[in-house]
């Protein structure tokens, strides 16, 4: 069953994109081999680094845990070639912004996640709508 | 001699609808979905169109080239037509595209997996190619793939046998898909095919040859047009041999000796593809392919996929550098192996 996303993307609040994720068509490859549908998590931190590589970029992000703290996590994200036409560059989205991060967790344990939802602190989410529509402050990008 | 309107319409920009009067396709580019949605306006071409020249006077196909479309291979079920009105082709691109922009549902296996949207790879946030075309296979009419062979079909159980008696697909890099395996994917053929994302070309010509750069996984197809003969049936390749030449203003390719590793649509090594370029506007191409393998088809097959033009560069990609996937999946399949031996065990009570 398939729930369609209704509502323009930038308008929605973090709880809502938080329930709603959008289907892929073509893929790379499998990525319920890689990660596992019985792990789902929420991740909130900090951007480290945005490795924009093929065939999927990868999100290096500081995560605070409630101990005090800080784990790094490796976040699968899609191939940046279409985003760089976009005119996305790495400094689109600065070190250190905030993200929380909807995704599933590696089959074998370790830190690793796909990112199913990149969504800004604001409630933005990242990208969505084309050309860093997502992205807080335009002025910052590029 | 036929009579063709281009339609351009799009987002800021450009559309292409190469409306001819019996054999009616559409090329067309979205735009960034924050621009305004352009309206469509019709310019009337010549019916001649002239390609221009290369310095050593074969028709230019250079620059760079995009196949991506909604338009399928094969004709959807309950459509009984070749062709769409504008209006109806409209309505089938909505729809696909919707569909592409569909949710899934949290905690299912499809769910897994980064939002296309996001990373601006769904087909209408990049420069795509409308047709008014039902189905790309215009040959046989039906618009559906010949019936396969008996051969043909032995054949593809054998291969599923082999692929069984390795074990899982992820168990081992050898059993993964060479699309996974970042060997090569679809867009490259020949024939060409939609990638489905970075679906993007670079048409480069120099004296004697052609070349076709792939974006994806960054494939270069080196095609010599001066008249030599195909290598012998020995020698044997990934992207097959291509041979070209130009029938007036058409590049026509002829590409034989295929590996067999990677089967187009499970057609066999013996393939013959047969590619046909034509630059229709400075904006397309108009490509057609026939697929000729009676080892695996009751009849040769054709198919019309428009190209495009969209911006350059191609970048690079790169692809087994950064497969970190694979190490992923592999991960996660001796991750599976520790678990069903621990189910294996016998209890301690």
């Amino acid at each position: 069953m398939r729930i369609k996303l209704a509502v323009p993307a930038v308008a929605v609040v973090l709880g809502a994109v938080l329930l709603l994720t959008s289907a892929q068509v073509l893929a790379h490859h499998a990525f319920a081999a890689e990660f596992d549908v019985n792990k789902p998590l929420t991740l909130k931190g900090s951007l480290l680094k945005w490795d924009m590589v093929n065939p999927h970029s990868w999100f290096h992000i500081t995560v605070k845990e409630k101990d005090g703290k800080t784990t790094t996590w490796l976040v699968e994200g899609g191939s940046p070639n279409q985003l760089i036409r976009m005119g996305v560059t790495k400094n689109t989205v600065p070190i250190g912004t905030e993200l929380v991060v909807e995704g599933y967790q590696a089959k074998d344990g370790t830190n690793k996640a796909v990112g199913r939802n990149f969504v800004l602190a604001d409630g933005k989410r990242l990208f969505l709508g084309g050309s860093a529509g997502g992205v807080s402050d335009p002025a910052k990008v590029k | 001699m036929r009579h063709r309107t281009l339609v351009y319409a799009c987002a800021v920009s450009i559309v292409i609808a190469i409306a001819m009067a019996a054999t009616s396709s559409v090329a067309g580019q979205s735009a960034p979905l924050e621009k305004p949605r352009a309206v469509a306006k019709t310019v009337t071409v010549a019916k001649a169109y002239a390609p221009p020249k290369t310095p050593d006077g074969q028709p230019d196909l250079q620059g760079f080239w995009t196949n991506s479309t909604y338009v399928p291979l094969e004709r959807p079920q309950g459509v009984t037509k070749e062709y769409y009105t504008p209006e109806e082709a409209e309505v089938a691109i909505k729809r696909a595209a919707d569909r592409e922009a569909e949710q899934t549902e949290p905690g299912t296996t499809a769910d897994v997996h980064y939002d296309f949207s996001q990373f601006g790879l769904d087909r209408s946030q990049s420069t795509f190619a409308k047709t008014l075309r039902t189905s790309l296979i215009y040959d046989p009419p039906d618009g559906k793939i010949p019936q396969m062979t008996q051969e043909g079909q032995k054949r593809v159980a054998e291969r599923a046998a082999l692929r069984k008696a390795a074990g899982g697909q992820y168990d081992d890099v050898k059993n993964m898909p060479i699309g996974s395996r970042c060997i090569m994917m679809g867009g490259a053929g020949p024939p060409l095919q939609n990638a489905g994302y970075n679906a993007n070309y670079q048409i480069v010509q120099g004296a004697g040859y052609v070349m076709i750069l792939t974006e994806m996984i960054h494939d270069a197809r080196i095609i010599p047009i001066d008249g030599r003969p195909a290598p012998p049936s020995g020698v044997r390749q990934w992207t097959g041999v291509s041979r070209g030449r130009w029938e007036g203003n058409t590049l026509v390719v002829e590409t034989t000796n295929f590996n067999g590793k990677n089967p187009f649509r499970n057609g066999s090594e013996n393939m013959k593809v047969t590619e046909r370029f034509t630059r229709v506007a400075d904006d397309a191409i108009e490509y057609k392919f026939t697929v000729d393998d009676p080892s695996t088809w009751s009849k040769a097959w054709s198919a019309e996929l428009p190209l495009v033009k969209t911006d350059g560069p191609i970048f690079e990609f790169a692809c087994h550098e950064s497969n970190h996937g694979i190490a992923n999946i592999l991960a996660g399949a001796r991750e599976d192996d520790k678990k069903a031996a621990a189910q294996r065990k016998p209890s301690s009570n």
